[in-house]
C-alpha cells in the first residue's frame, strides 16, 4: 500500500472518532439514500444512483459445462438431468486481461442478479469474468460438491477451489495477466477460506481478493435469517396470509397506478408509494427468501446422501413425480434445522466428534482470522447496518483487517452494493 | 486512543439527526443493531411463514404428472433449439432491427389489448389503446416504431383470459402447454379466442400474409423468445415446478384484478 494512503488513514484515525483504523465513510458525504436497513437490502439502489454498465449485447460471454462429478449422472434421480454437470458463465475480454472469479452469495444461481450486476461491472472496466453459483446453490450441491452438504466452509472452498482449476483448465487458450477473487455475502466468507486454500495450492496466485459483506459468525448470521420470519406483521390474521398481504398490496399499488409497469424502479418506487412495507413485513419477505434457500438446501442434500429426512430412501423419483411433498417438508426445516439434522451428524462422523462451539468457530471468519491479520491482498467492505451480523462482529472484522476494512453506515445487507460511490471503490481497490 | 470528547459528542449527534430509526443504539465498533427494533411474534407462535407458504401451495392441478412431463419437454426444447435459434437471431441482426420488429409485433398485439379493455369496458385504457394503434401505426410507420411510449401512452396488456377472469370466470386446472409454457384451461381458452380475433381483424394484413409465409410467424415466435426475459433454471430449485405454478397463478390473479 502507497504510503500516501497509510498516511491519509492515520489522518483519518485522527480526525474521525473509531476505535480502529478503519475506513469508515462518513453519513454525511456517503449520499446513499435509503436509510432503512431491510429496505436497502431489499430494493437495493435507485437506478440514477446505479453506476454506467454495459449492455448485454456488448459482452462478449457463454455459459459453459463441466463434467466434475460423473458419477452423479447415475446417483440423482432422473428429474434432476439439468444439474449433473456444473455450469458456469465466462464473459471473456479480447486479448489479454486479468480475470476475476465471483462466488454467489447463499443460495444464488451464477446468474442471478447481483453475480450478474458485478459482471457487467468488472467486464466493462476490462477484466475477463467467470461467474460460480453458490456452494449452497442446488445445481451445486448437484454437480460439484463432493460431499453435497455446504455449510463446513473449508469443504466448500474446497469445491469452489476445483471448480476454479476446471474452469482455467477448461480455457486454456484464455490469456490471463492476473487472478482475482470476489463474492458477496456467503461467497464473500467462501471466498476468504478460497484464498487461504490457495497459499498452498498455488494454482491462481490471487493478486486481490475482496470480500463483500462476508458474515463473522455464520451461526449468528443463520440466526438472525431464521428469525426474520418470525417478525409480528400488523394485517395477519387467520383468514390472511403473509403472501396475500403483500400480495394484495402489489395489487393496489398497480391499481393505483393504472397499469403494471415491472421495470428497475419498480420495488423503490412502490416503497414510496402509501402501500410500502414495514420494517417486520419486510423483514419477513427477506426471512421468507432465505427460507425458501434454506428448504433446497435441506431437500438436495437430505437427497444426494439418501438420509432420509425429507424424501424416503428409495423412492422412486421420475420426471413426472410430483415434489410437492417433500417441498413441504423441507419448507418445514430453517438453517437450524439443516445445521442441527445434517451437518452437524456428518461433519461429527468425519472429524470425530467436536461441539457446536467448535463447528461454529471451525466454519466462521475466525478460522481464517490470522490469514486474514497478515494477508495484504484482502480486503472487506461491510456497512453498519448489515442485517446479517451480531453485536462484535464489525469489532471483529476492526481488529482484524484494521485499514483494509471499509464500513459504510447505510445499505443493509449487500443494499449498496450497486451504488456509484461502492462500485467505484470496489474497482480503486482491484486496480490498484 | 485517548478520545476528545466533544468531537465524540459532535459525531454521534451528526449520526443520530441522519437516522430515520433514531431509536437505534449504535454500538462502540459502529455497528447499528438493525434487527433490534423489530417485534416478534412470541415462541409459541411462530408458525406463519410455514402457514403462509403451504397454503399459498395449494393450485388446483389435477394433471400434474402430465404437466411436469411438458415441463421438463419445454426446459429440453428451449435449451436445446429455442434458445440456439434466439441467440443466432441477435447475433446476426443489428440491435435497431430488433427493437423494430419487436415494436411491429408489439402494435399487431394492441389489437387484442384493444379489444379484450372494450370488453371490460375500461374506458381510459381503451382510449388509450386505441390511441396506440393510431399513432405507433401511422407516425410510426406501420408500428416500427413506437412514439405512443414516448408520448405517454404506456402498452397495457389485457387478453381474453383476463376478461373472462374479469367477469369472474375461475382459473380451472394449471396447465402446462407444449412449447408456450404455463398457463390454466381459461387462459387456454382465451389464447385461442385472441388468435381467432387477431386472424379476423388482420391489421395491416399480416395475419392473411402469414398464412402462406410461416416465417412470419416464425420471427414472430423467435421475437417473442428473445424478449421475454426467463430462463429455465434461473430459479435454481428443485422445486422450480412449484415455484412457476405459483408465479403464474398469483401473477393471472394481479393482471385481472388490475
Amino acid at each position: 500500500m502507497p504510503y500516501f494512503l497509510r498516511l491519509l488513514a492515520l489522518l483519518g484515525c485522527l480526525a474521525l472518532v473509531t476505535s480502529a483504523s478503519a475506513a469508515d465513510i462518513n453519513a454525511d458525504s456517503y449520499g446513499y439514500p435509503i436509510s432503512n436497513a431491510f429496505e436497502a437490502t431489499l430494493v437495493t439502489t435507485p437506478p440514477e444512483l446505479r453506476p454506467k454498465l454495459p449492455a448485454d449485447a456488448d459482452i462478449n460471454q457463454r455459459d459453459y459445462q463441466i463434467k466434475l462429478r460423473p458419477g452423479r449422472e447415475f446417483e440423482l434421480p432422473d428429474n434432476f438431468w439439468p444439474v449433473t454437470k456444473m455450469r458456469y458463465r465466462l464473459a471473456k475480454q479480447r486479448g489479454e486481461a486479468p480475470l476475476i472469479f465471483i462466488i454467489a452469495g447463499t443460495g444464488a444461481h451464477y446468474a442471478s442478479s447481483t453475480p450478474e450486476y458485478l459482471k457487467k461491472l468488472f467486464y466493462g472496466a476490462g477484466y475477463h469474468v467467470v461467474q460460480l453459483s453458490s456452494p449452497t446453490s442446488y445445481d451445486f450441491m448437484s454437480s460439484a460438491s463432493r460431499f453435497a452438504t455446504p455449510g463446513i466452509t473449508r469443504d466448500d472452498a474446497d469445491d469452489l477451489y476445483r471448480a476454479m482449476q476446471a474452469v482455467r483448465a477448461q480455457h486454456p487458450r484464455l490469456k490471463v495477466s492476473a487472478f482475482h477473487l470476489t463474492g458477496y455475502s456467503l461467497g464473500a466468507l467462501q471466498a476468504a477460506f478460497v484464498s487461504e486454500l490457495d497459499e498452498t495450492r498455488r494454482s491462481f496466485n490471487f493478486k486481490r481478493v475482496l470480500l463483500l459483506n462476508p458474515p463473522v459468525n455464520l451461526y449468528t448470521s443463520v440466526t438472525n435469517l431464521d428469525r426474520m420470519v418470525q417478525t409480528k406483521v400488523k394485517g395477519i390474521d387467520s383468514s390472511t396470509t403473509f403472501y396475500e398481504l403483500v400480495l394484495g398490496k402489489l395489487t393496489h399499488y398497480f391499481q393505483d397506478k393504472g397499469y403494471v409497469d415491472i421495470n428497475d424502479a419498480l420495488l423503490y418506487d412502490f416503497q414510496n408509494s402509501k402501500e410500502k412495507l414495514s420494517d417486520e413485513q419486510m423483514a419477513m419477505l427477506i426471512g421468507a427468501a432465505f427460507r425458501f434457500s434454506s428448504a433446497d438446501i435441506a431437500f438436495t442434500s437430505d437427497l444426494i446422501n439418501r438420509r432420509g429426512l425429507i424424501t424416503p430412501i428409495n423412492y422412486p423419483i421420475t420426471e413426472n413425480t410430483s415434489l410437492s411433498p417433500f417441498f413441504k417438508n423441507a419448507l418445514k426445516c430453517d438453517f437450524d434445522c439443516y445445521l442441527t439434522e445434517q451437518v452437524i451428524p456428518m461433519w461429527r462422523a468425519r472429524y470425530d466428534g467436536g461441539s457446536l462451539a467448535q463447528l461454529i468457530d471451525q466454519v466462521s471468519l475466525y478460522a481464517v482470522a490470522d490469514y486474514l491479520k497478515n494477508s495484504s491482498k484482502i480486503a472487506v467492505m461491510h456497512n453498519a447496518d448489515d442485517v446479517i451480523l451480531g453485536p462484535g462482529d464489525l469489532g471483529f472484522l476492526r481488529r482484524t483487517m484494521g485499514e483494509r476494512l471499509t464500513v459504510y453506515p447505510l445499505g443493509g445487507h449487500c443494499g449498496n452494493l450497486n451504488y456509484r460511490v461502492n462500485s467505484d471503490a470496489m474497482l480503486e481497490f482491484f486496480r490498484g | 486512543m485517548a478520545k476528545p470528547i466533544p468531537l465524540a459528542v459532535f459525531f454521534s449527534l451528526l449520526q443520530a439527526s441522519n437516522l430515520a430509526c433514531a431509536e437505534h443504539t449504535t454500538d462502540d465498533d459502529g455497528f447499528k443493531q438493525p434487527m433490534q427494533h423489530l417485534q416478534f411474534n412470541p415462541g409459541l407462535d411462530q408458525r406463519e411463514f410455514e402457514r403462509s407458504t403451504l397454503s399459498a401451495l395449494n393450485v388446483y392441478d389435477p394433471l400434474e404428472s402430465w404437466n411436469r412431463r411438458v415441463y421438463h419437454f419445454n426446459y429440453r426444447f428451449d435449451e436445446w433449439v429455442f434458445l440456439p435459434i434466439v441467440d443466432g437471431y441477435r447475433y446476426i441482426t443489428p440491435t435497431l432491427v430488433q427493437t423494430g420488429v419487436s415494436n411491429f409485433f408489439s402494435n399487431l398485439g394492441d389489437v387484442p389489448n384493444l379489444l379484450n379493455s372494450a370488453l371490460q369496458f375500461k374506458g381510459k385504457r381503451t382510449l388509450q389503446t386505441t390511441a396506440r394503434l393510431l399513432f405507433n401505426t401511422t407516425i410510426g410507420v406501420a408500428g416500427l416504431w413506437d412514439p405512443a411510449t414516448l408520448m405517454g401512452l404506456p402498452k397495457q396488456k389485457e387478453d381474453f383470459g383476463q376478461t373472462l377472469g374479469y367477469y369472474g370466470t375461475p382459473a380451472g386446472p394449471y396447465l402446462i402447454l407444449p412449447l408456450l409454457g404455463p398457463s390454466n384451461l381459461r387462459d387456454t381458452g382465451g389464447l385461442v379466442a385472441d388468435f381467432a380475433a387477431k386472424s379476423q381483424v388482420n391489421w395491416l394484413n399480416v395475419a392473411e400474409v402469414s398464412t402462406n409465409h410461416p416465417e412470419i410467424t416464425l420471427l414472430e415466435v423467435v421475437d417473442q423468445r428473445s424478449t421475454v426475459n426467463f430462463r429455465y433454471g434461473q430459479l435454481n430449485s428443485p422445486f422450480e415446478y412449484e415455484k412457476i405454478r405459483f408465479f403464474y397463478h398469483e401473477s393471472r390473479k394481479l393482471q385481472i384484478a388490475e
